[in-house]
């Protein structure tokens, strides 16, 4: 019993994780019916954001008030990236064949990754590095913070890490300031309202370009977190770690149903106690971690199979 | 494109009388300047510090004066009668702005590789002079009305002695090419062959050789074929460039494969590259290499076989359930398929599961091919030539590309093929007029699994061993932006792509850290500005330019022609 809680909570921080980062393309997807695959990488800057911020404010200082500041630091670098991103790639391509958003996204995921790579550690075009920044070429030890890092707490045979609190909590408040941005304010509403029908919504006087910019910063906005709370959780981050995140969070969005905000959360949830459990049940040489990734992978492909519309209804899924 | 803007009209009236003996004077004084020392310094540039004995980088030079003249006297004087074809003002100015860059280049490449400014002799102020002369000449020229090229035609002989030429000149370009150590002189190269190209294309050449092609376009086939075949023959038996050049062969048959089912059927796979190393895999495991986990070796064209089989049912493994659901989720489960697979192959060692890889070490040691008693490892001599281990393995793989090439082009004209592009242009509206859309989708996914499963196992051969780490996504990538540069859906498009994204990085390896970055930013900057690629097909591009209303017509007006 003691392994089975244990795997639950190791997938439900696993999952939280996975919610976070599905919510951006779950919420952009609703509106354009594009899957920006670069937002792995919206999520990682959004780590390195937070280690920057670290780094060059506060060098060496573990208090707890130091969360808050790296937490804006990585919303600013991701929700940056995210809204650049936007204008100067994708909204050109607006009205573009459905592969040319695809392409020009894995251009922009391999150039941010590079981006990253090669100038973290010096201003580019230059050797000159004032704040004696790590070179991003490897992993790079994330920062610490009193009270989120540390032992672990045991609770009766299981053991519960500090940043997997920090990680389940900051998924249900941004759920909850979520829901209430999307149904109680005239910008939330807006958004629904385009992602119904953008052109209607254009006729009733929405600006739907200003409402294409918000999801992407919604969508940046929760994936800096996650950048952290990935940071705080693995005690190390690097410039490839958006690569798989983003993939397993978009098989996140697709479970729960791409399109569909609650879903994003439930499906990313879902999928981490899979993962949890796979890792735990099957038996034989093709459990253990190893395959983890490999079942979750199967898992998008059965979903899409039997349950295309995932498990709490996609707003949109033509069907061939 | 940066535009250099046009001189006043007043001034090109009040002095464009002078542009003709300018542009002689320019192009005479690069000739001169061409035969001078460029250089002080031997060790630059290849040797170009001897007077009267032109390096390669200056003969370049004299060749685009020699143009410069020739499209002169095209304007105006001897050749007169052919200034009514050719835009001989447009194409002054291409070649004259491309010299000047040639020359500016060199000089910078001086001045950087011997340190100093005072390393430049003479002999390249004035050719620099010439090129700046012929630049402002090409400024004052004034354009002339042309006729429409389709009416210009030569005796038959003579258009097919114009392809043949052509291939030639490829051919030793590429020698030339490939032969180049040093990376300016390499930069230098495609300066020149860049603008040469864009000269022609101004001059309407190249829609005059497109004409021509089109008559004869079994002759251009078998020219291209002969260029690539004899291609090891003008190496002298070293096996370097070859080996360069077997890379790229492989790669262009894995991205000929991925063009049928992104450039045809328009289904973007992002995981292909996992195919082709489930064929790898095939090979190297059927290659009673001392590491493989099977005892088995059948005759080599079973394993081609096997391979491609092998990697045709997980096509439809994958491709079954997600191509009944929209396109964007094919490229992401196919992402997905592609991580399933390398990681089943890192994870298949013996400890997580039975053992069939040797996971992440691979399969290494395997043994070269035999045909009979044709060992694949050993040089051969022909007509005196050696031809060595990677060029037996270039042949091989010629024939594997004219295969893809022939199985892509008939299908391309058949009723599936244009059953794929209706898939590709409206899913629903072809479905509406009765195309079997699931089944034709399945089809060009698993023929598109299938090639480049064979390709696989040649690949195993040819690389020694078969790693994971080989078939990685950004393999994938590399091999669609070889289809979006070159032009989704053409053959000698997606050859060029393939051809310049596989060969720069092996040449310019100053920027070898920067790779990677410019290739992402070269696929954003790519669907931005020229979505349809470098070689277009007009169908495909007005696909991304629906509201150009002039393509349309033109595009119209070509099929009418195909009709008739």
């Amino acid at each position: 019993m003691d392994t089975f809680v244990q795997q639950l909570v190791n997938g439900l921080t696993l999952g939280s994780l996975y919610a976070l980062i599905a919510v951006g393309y779950t919420v952009v997807y609703g509106i354009l019916q594009l899957i920006n695959f670069a937002h792995g990488e919206v999520f990682m800057i959004g780590a390195f954001g937070a280690l920057t911020t670290s780094l060059v404010l506060f060098r060496g200082q573990t208090a707890l008030w130091v969360l808050p500041f790296m937490i804006i630091g990585a919303i600013i670098a991701s929700v940056g990236t995210a809204v650049l991103m936007e204008r100067f790639a994708y909204r050109p391509l607006r009205n573009a064949p459905r592969l040319a958003p695809l392409i020009t996204a894995i251009g922009i995921s391999v150039f941010l990754q590079e981006l990253v790579r090669l100038n973290y550690d010096h201003v580019p075009f230059t050797s000159w590095n004032p704040f004696d920044l790590p070179d991003a070429k490897s992993r790079i030890p994330f920062p610490q913070i009193d009270v989120v890092t540390g032992p672990a707490f045991q609770v009766s045979g299981v053991t519960i890490q500090r940043s997997a609190i920090f990680t389940l909590g900051a998924l249900l408040m941004c759920a909850a300031l979520l829901w209430y941005f999307i149904n109680r304010t005239k910008m939330g509403r807006g958004m629904q309202a385009v992602s119904q029908d953008a052109d209607t919504a254009r006729l009733m006087g929405i600006d739907v370009d200003r409402i294409i910019v918000v999801a992407f910063a919604l969508g940046a906005i929760l994936a800096g977190i996650a950048g952290v709370a990935q940071g705080l959780q693995n005690n190390n981050i690097d410039f490839r770690m958006g690569f798989l995140a983003g993939l397993k969070a978009f098989t996140a969005a697709v479970l729960g149903g791409i399109g569909n905000i609650q879903g994003a959360v439930v499906g990313g949830l879902v999928l981490g106690i899979v993962e949890g459990m796979a890792t735990q049940y099957i038996p034989g040489q093709f459990g253990g971690s190893p395959w983890k990734d490999v079942w979750a992978f199967v898992l998008l492909i059965l979903v899409l199979v039997f349950r295309p519309q995932g498990l709490l209804g996609a707003k949109a899924v033509d069907r061939a | 494109m940066i535009k250099i803007p046009n001189i006043p009209e007043s001034v090109v009236v009040k002095h464009g009388s002078k542009a003709w003996p300018l542009g002689l004077a320019g192009g005479g004084l690069l000739i001169i300047g061409s035969l001078l020392s460029w250089s002080g310094d031997p060790q630059v540039l290849g040797d170009l510090t001897i007077s009267f004995n032109p390096g390669g980088l200056q003969i370049m030079a004299i060749g685009a004066a020699l143009i410069a003249v020739v499209l002169l006297v095209t304007h105006r004087g001897l050749l007169n009668s052919l200034g009514q074809w050719a835009d001989s003002a447009l194409a002054l100015r291409a070649l004259a702005s491309w010299a000047l860059l040639f020359m500016t280049v060199v000089l910078v490449a001086i001045t950087v590789e011997a340190g100093g400014l005072v390393n430049i002799d003479p002999g390249g102020w004035i050719s620099f002079l010439g090129a700046v002369l012929l630049f402002a000449a090409s400024r004052l020229v004034l354009p002339k009305e042309t006729r429409n090229l389709a009416e210009a035609r030569l005796p038959g002989w003579a258009e097919i002695l114009v392809i043949v030429v052509l291939m030639a000149a490829i051919l030793f370009g590429s020698a030339y090419a490939l032969g180049l150590t040093d990376a300016w002189e390499f930069v230098l190269f495609l300066v020149f062959v860049t603008g040469v190209v864009i000269t022609g294309i101004r001059a309407g050449l190249l829609s005059w050789l497109g004409h021509v092609t089109t008559r004869h376009k079994h002759v251009l086939t078998l020219a291209a074929f002969a260029v690539a075949f004899f291609f090891p023959f003008t190496q002298n038996g070293s096996d370097a460039n070859m080996s360069i050049a077997s890379q790229v062969l492989i790669f262009a048959a894995a991205a000929m494969g991925l063009n049928i089912v992104v450039g045809l059927a328009g289904l973007l796979d992002l995981g292909y590259i996992a195919f082709l190393g489930a064929g790898a895999y095939v090979g190297a495991t059927l290659s009673m290499s001392a590491f493989a986990t099977i005892g088995w070796k059948p005759p080599f064209f079973v394993v081609v076989l096997v391979g491609g089989c092998v990697s045709g049912t997980l096509g439809l493994i994958i491709g079954a359930p997600t191509l009944r659901v929209s396109g964007d989720y094919l490229a992401i489960v196919t992402l997905g398929f592609g991580e399933i697979f390398r990681l089943s192959m890192f994870n298949l060692d013996g400890n997580n599961g039975p053992n069939l890889t040797h996971g992440p070490n691979g399969i290494p040691a395997i043994p070269d091919l035999t045909f009979g008693s044709f060992n694949f490892g050993d040089t051969h001599e022909v007509f005196g030539i050696p031809l060595a281990r990677f060029s037996n393995y270039y042949f091989l793989l010629l024939l594997l590309i004219a295969f893809i090439i022939l199985v892509f082009a008939r299908l391309n004209n058949s009723r599936i093929g244009r059953g794929w592009v209706a898939i590709r242009e409206d899913e629903k509206a072809a479905e509406a007029m009765g195309v079997n859309v699931f089944g034709l989708k399945i089809l060009a996914f698993v023929v598109g699994a299938f090639l480049a499963g064979m390709a696989g196992t040649i690949k195993a051969h040819q690389d020694v061993s078969v790693t994971p780490d080989q078939y990685i996504f950004l393999e994938s990538a590399f091999l669609l932006a070889a289809i979006v540069l070159g032009g989704m859906g053409t053959i000698a498009g997606v050859l060029i792509g393939a051809v310049i994204l596989k060969l720069l990085p092996e040449k310019l390896r100053f920027f070898a850290d920067y790779r990677l970055l410019l290739f992402g930013l070269l696929l954003v900057l790519m669907m931005r500005f020229r979505p349809e690629g470098l070689v277009a097909s007009r169908r495909r591009q007005l696909e991304f330019h629906e509201e150009d209303e002039e393509l349309a017509l033109r595009v119209e007006s070509d099929i009418a022609e195909v009709v008739i």
